[in-house]
């Protein structure tokens, strides 16, 4: 075929030979001419276009060039009308991920000594960072078909072992993500040393003093409320017709006053115990520095369960929510985490026992179910890393029903706390010591109390002691609480156990078969809800006024009975003075009817 | 999500702290160029995973020739066997909504659904409360429809259509620059327009009519639906939607490499105005 074509590719060539084009060079330079017409808008001509723009595709040769030609030709176009006499081109433009590098660089030096100071070495304990190595996480991690960008993870290694060193942390662990609209949090949970919550319980108790003064300013206040508008209703009789001695206008009602009172606050925990036991710093990117949050109080745990608000990634944007939220964006961080801790931290059974005997493996598990009460009654928190854990068999781990797993963060009441407070305090200075400043006010009311309390004793709220298996967890409306997979189907050897919390989406756990176990939470820090959200219902309005015949609603009188009634109530002596007697009582008609009503 | 990036995840969806994992990643590139063999697909893409409570859902689609009218969906329980996913039924699109509970990982499971008298959604009239069931293959093909069609994103001049209408991939283009990357006009819903042509062509001041006859996603509502972020190094771009919570596009800003995926329950999330600041909207 190939050869047929040449022959007849040749005939034709000889044909087109024999017919001679008479003026072909005029012709050809006539098209040339046309096609070199430069354009009256921008001087160009299709002539140097076609060149050009096929020099282009024969030196690139794309594929399907012709599918594309008018953005090649386009492009080309767009090239010839950017500045050709750039006259800044001396100066060089740092390309975007420069600062990113500036910011790294730093971080990647060797940190600098520790000051020369008097304390013997021994005491300046450092956190341990050997079980932070985040590229091994991140090995896990992928495993799991979950991780962050590896630069990333590199960066919190980093800056994690800058925080010990510049922080009074003992422990530190990385915790996770949360994403926020315009930044993400990048989450460690640390530890810190004894004094440091020593130091911050003397701080929160002295701010708590101050609170309870500003309290006192404030009542101060309302009174001289009081007198302002004791002092308006006196200009308002002033100013009203008839002097002082006549019945108009009657003095105005007492002020309502707001007849709810707010249910008492419980105290937050102390830092270092329950809730605030542990401390988060969050940063929100390479380069950004670990900021501290602060600790957790119960009010702020239960606002945060009845609202659903998307983080933004800047810690000092305020949390506009119904109901109100006390705080910004950073308490509320820190409420959720605490959520998410409490309802997420997993670890596989036999990992952690609590403090005591230690126990062979085998009798393990039924003593822990036994003891789990009783210990959580002496020392809820206190359990320590099992020495003689070994894993769970991998089947086990995988079991669909979970109670090979359990919790290792206590529960939070719906009170907002991990342990239960009484509202009505004992009478015997049993209360905390937060407490006793509060006491002040309500001194008064003590016996009032007292009497409450025999009336209604409120029944303690109790939760899941911890170390619970998760199979003890209730599943919310329909939804396993867990979902748990295997990270290999092929090599079992070497798969990984992954349980996926359904309650909160991203939050998970991980466990090799061998010791090594993660809880690492990636997501937008909200629960999963099953229905959609729906805003708690305001308050019914509060009655003003009890309820009598004044602020009763009734409908007008019309005419005829007006007329009736002015009829009924004609002044009996009607001759004496009917001129004047009409005109007045027209004017004063309507206020007679209101008085004639209160009575 | 192209099966050429499959193998690179960490570092397009990584953002967003899901990935393929590894052994997945390698199941998936080898089984997809099977399917994509046997189909004579042009390309075949990833799409992502609907979490079930019992078992996974990954899905998979590719395309002859259109790579906006022809796609072609599949489904798997293990990243192997791949069936056809049917298409999205009418009823099936009318349901979904409704369903409340989580996916099982079952596609023959049978989902009871009550539709309550004064439901709008599925327009018809009843006296009383009635129920309907809905398969979950059914359910899983009106999803990833759904999906698709609110939450799936090219980014502007990433594919193309040919004078006689075939819409392709731009194999010309270069990615958005970083100035671009940070308009909302510059992604567009990779869906069949639902908006006039004209309208969307005006929007932008230098139209293309081989390029800009998709939907921007600057009128979606309310605004702020869309969490676009800048990598630091201002080398990717990763959009994600509040709508569709799991759902993450990412474009290497200055390459042609962009895609999307899906990681999550498959719900949709209507709470997204409460979850907005008054002034953030």
């Amino acid at each position: 075929m190939i050869g047929d074509y040449d022959i007849q590719d040749a005939e034709e060539r000889k044909i087109s030979d024999e017919i001679q084009i008479p003026a072909y060079e005029s012709e050809f330079m006539n098209a040339k001419m046309f096609l070199q017409l430069a354009s009256t808008n921008t001087g160009d001509n299709l002539y140097d276009h076609l060149c050009e723009t096929l020099n282009k595709i024969l030196s690139e040769r794309p594929l399907n060039v012709i599918d594309f030609f008018e953005e090649y030709s386009r492009r080309i176009k767009e090239k010839r009308y950017r500045p050709q006499t750039d006259h800044l081109e001396d100066i060089y433009v740092s390309p975007s991920s420069f600062d990113v590098a500036n910011l790294m660089v730093p971080m990647l030096k060797p940190l600098s000594p520790l000051e020369p100071s008097t304390v013997d070495p021994a005491d300046l304990e450092v956190a341990d960072m050997s079980e932070n190595n985040m590229l091994e996480l991140l090995y896990y991690l992928e495993h799991c078909g979950l991780g962050l960008p590896r630069p990333e993870m590199f960066y919190v290694m980093l800056s994690m072992r800058k925080l010990v060193h510049t922080e009074p942390i003992s422990t530190i662990r990385f915790w996770g993500k949360i994403f926020g609209t315009l930044k993400n949090y990048l989450i460690v949970e640390c530890e810190l040393k004894n004094e440091e919550y020593l130091k911050k319980n003397e701080a929160y108790n002295e701010e708590y003093f101050d609170e309870a003064k500003k309290q006192e300013s404030v009542n101060m206040e309302a009174l001289d409320e009081n007198r302002i508008r004791k002092a308006l209703d006196e200009i308002a009789r002033m100013q009203q017709f008839g002097g002082e001695g006549s019945k108009y206008p009657r003095n105005l009602p007492p002020e309502p006053k707001s007849q709810y009172e707010e249910p008492p606050e419980p105290p937050p925990e102390p830092s270092g115990f329950g809730l605030n036991k542990l401390v988060y710093y969050v940063n929100t990117g390479i380069g950004e520095p670990w900021i501290q949050l602060p600790d957790v109080t119960p009010k702020q745990i239960r606002t945060s369960r009845l609202v659903y608000k998307s983080f933004t990634g800047n810690l000092d944007e305020p949390v506009l929510t119904y109901p109100k939220f006390p705080g910004n964006e950073r308490e509320y961080l820190r409420a959720q985490i605490a959520r998410i801790t409490s309802g997420t931290q997993i670890s596989p059974l036999g990992y952690y026992t609590f403090g005591g005997v230690q126990l062979g493996e085998g009798e393990e598990e039924e003593e822990e179910e036994g003891q789990g009460e009783e210990a959580a009654e002496e020392a809820k928190s206190d359990f320590r890393k099992n020495p003689k854990y070994e894993a769970p068999p991998l089947k086990d781990l995988l079991d669909p029903s979970m109670s090979f797993w359990v919790h290792h963060t206590p529960f939070i009441l719906p009170q907002g706390r991990t342990t239960w407070w009484n509202p009505i305090p004992l009478p015997e200075g049993a209360g905390e010591g937060a407490e006793e400043s509060e006491n002040e006010e309500e001194k008064l009311g003590e016996e009032e109390e007292e009497m409450d309390k025999r009336r209604f004793s409120v029944e303690p709220e109790t939760g899941p002691p911890l170390l619970t298996p998760l199979s003890e967890d209730a599943a919310v409306e329909a939804i396993p609480p867990w979902s748990i997979r295997c990270s290999s189907s092929i090599m079992d050897d070497f798969a990984l156990a992954i349980v996926r919390s359904n309650l909160w989406p991203g939050a998970y756990c991980l466990s090799t078969q061998g010791p090594i176990f993660h809880n690492v939470y990636l997501g937008f820090g909200l629960k999963y809800m099953e229905h959609n959200f729906s805003p708690m219902p305001l308050p019914p309005v509060q009655q003003e006024y009890p309820i009598g015949p004044e602020v009763m609603e009734m409908t007008d009188p019309t005419g005829a009975q007006e007329e009736q009634w002015r009829i009924d109530h004609l002044p009996k002596p009607m001759e004496e003075f009917l001129p004047m007697g009409e005109e007045l009582g027209e004017g004063e008609e309507e206020e007679d009817e209101i008085i004639e009503d209160d009575d | 999500m192209n099966l050429n990036d499959i193998l690179h995840s960490l570092d397009c969806s990584g953002h967003f702290g899901h990935v393929v994992s590894t052994e997945e990643a390698i199941i998936l590139y080898n089984s997809l160029l099977i399917l994509q063999n046997e189909n004579h697909f042009k390309e075949v893409f990833f799409w992502g995973k609907i979490f079930g409570s019992e078992k996974d859902y990954y899905i998979a689609y590719g395309y002859e020739k259109d790579i906006l009218y022809g796609k072609v969906f599949y489904y798997s329980l293990n990243c192997i066997d791949w069936g056809l996913m049917p298409k999205a039924t009418k009823m099936g699109l009318l349901l979904t909504p409704l369903c409340t509970t989580k996916f099982q990982g079952d596609p023959s499971l049978i989902i009871d659904i009550l539709i309550e008298k004064e439901e709008t959604l599925v327009p018809a009239k009843r006296k009383q409360a009635e129920l309907r069931k809905l398969k979950e293959e059914d359910r899983l093909a009106a999803t990833v429809s759904l999906i698709f069609d609110e939450a799936g994103i090219i980014p502007r001049m990433g594919i193309f259509r040919r004078p006689d209408g075939m819409v392709i991939n731009n194999t010309a283009f270069e990615g958005l620059k970083s100035i671009d990357a940070r308009e909302w006009s510059s992604y567009l819903h990779f869906r069949v327009p639902t908006r006039k042509q004209n309208t969307n062509l005006l929007t932008s001041d230098d139209y293309n009519y081989a390029t800009d006859f998709l939907d921007p996603i600057d009128m979606d509502i309310p605004e702020g639906c869309w969490m676009l972020r800048i990598g630091q190094a201002e080398d990717v771009a990763i959009l994600k939607s509040l709508h569709w919570p799991g759902l993450v596009f990412y474009h290497h800003l200055r390459t042609p490499k962009h895609g999307f995926l899906y990681f999550g329950h498959g719900k949709r999330c209507l709470d997204v105005p409460f979850m907005l600041s008054p002034y953030q909207m």
